[in-house]
């Protein structure tokens, strides 16, 4: 079963059956929404789950389901806002251990390490929206509804994300300045 | 300058949601502007790596079937402790949870009845009467069974799981 089918079957009957269907289509997209942002595996799954009980009780609420994806992660966005508001409320000390001589960093491929450090020169709505669009394959119309802004805005910060990244790619190369950095402004 | 592109058409074009009046405009330009097809190359090029390296993020992530099932297992707890209107007890959410760890290991059925006999054999005599008190006695004969049913690892962490 896909995934258009399972959410369709769940809305349309409600059953336990349809939410199984629903549950195996959605939780490890819900799940990796919280390890992208990295939050520990257990948390996460904690959070995750917490997300497919909402959509449980609240099917109700989804007027679109063409935008389910985009209410989706609002729903996972509000868990995770609220799961940082409770871990600062918390003062942790962790005793830490030393690292055994053997301890290796698992290789990842050079896009992986490109892609995870162009993350970090973002700002974090500028990273929040690089993940919706290419780790999770949100459309326009989603993002509009993750996020709540509208479209135009969606496209233009879209854009800028991305000749931002050209400009840091370019700096990293030793290449000019894109020439065409000019082009949008006035 | 803007060679009459904004940004927010150049966004649409590279995501290929222009209209055709607006890409026709927009190609005439490209074919006959050094400088914006230079631009709009690298753009491309940029866009298939952020596609290729969100594709190998997806995949850094993969869910094993054992984490599904456990998960959809809390879920349905939830969805039922909330039907019922009955908040679950700090004692059942850990005897669901020690349920979930063993059905990773055993299955579902064979963590069910493990958790049942060893309810039986211990003073509490059934999952409905387990307390505070009798606890611990009830954990030991579950381990002892995990230890069976699960192997070492999965006794020892239903053990981790299971403390107070």
């Amino acid at each position: 079963m896909d995934e258009q089918t399972a959410i369709r079957l769940f809305f349309d009957e409600r059953t336990d059956e349809a939410f199984c269907a629903l549950f195996v289509e959605v939780y490890p997209r819900a799940r990796r929404y919280f390890l992208v942002r990295n939050v520990d595996q257990m948390t996460a799954e904690d959070l995750a789950q917490a997300v497919l009980f909402r959509i449980h009780q609240k099917a109700d609420e989804l007027k679109d389901r063409a935008l389910f994806y985009g209410w989706l992660f609002t729903i996972a966005r509000n868990e995770l806002l609220q799961h940082w508001r409770k871990q600062q409320s918390r003062i942790v000390t962790v005793e830490l251990e030393p690292l055994a001589e053997n301890f290796t960093v698992e290789p990842t491929g050079m896009l992986q390490l490109e892609f995870d450090e162009w993350l970090n020169f973002l700002e974090p709505n500028e990273r929040e929206l690089l993940l919706l669009r290419f780790v999770e394959g949100l459309t326009y119309e989603e993002l509009t509804v993750t996020l709540g802004i509208p479209l135009g805005t969606v496209e233009s910060r879209l854009f800028h994300v991305r000749k931002k990244l050209l400009r840091i790619a370019d700096a990293q190369s030793g290449k000019p300045k894109a020439s065409a950095n000019s082009k949008t402004s006035k | 300058m803007n060679h009459g592109i904004t940004p927010n058409e150049w966004e649409r074009h590279l995501n290929g949601t222009l209209t055709t009046t607006e890409q026709e405009r927009i190609d005439a330009h490209l074919i006959g502007c050094l400088p914006c097809w230079d631009f709009y190359q690298r753009m491309m090029t940029l866009n298939a790596k952020l596609q290729e390296a969100g594709e190998m993020k997806r995949d850094a992530f993969a869910l094993s079937d054992e984490r599904l099932r456990a998960g959809l297992l809390n879920v349905f707890t939830r969805i039922h402790n909330a039907e019922t209107d009955e908040p679950a007890t700090p004692l059942q959410t850990r005897l669901n949870e020690l349920e979930a760890v063993m059905s990773v290991f055993c299955g579902e059925q064979a963590a069910v009845n493990a958790m049942q006999a060893a309810a039986a054999h211990s003073p509490a005599k059934s999952l409905k009467q387990i307390t505070h008190e009798n606890w611990e006695p009830f954990l030991q004969r579950l381990i002892a069974i995990a230890q069976v049913l699960c192997g070492r690892t999965g006794a020892r962490w239903l053990l981790e799981s299971g403390r107070l």
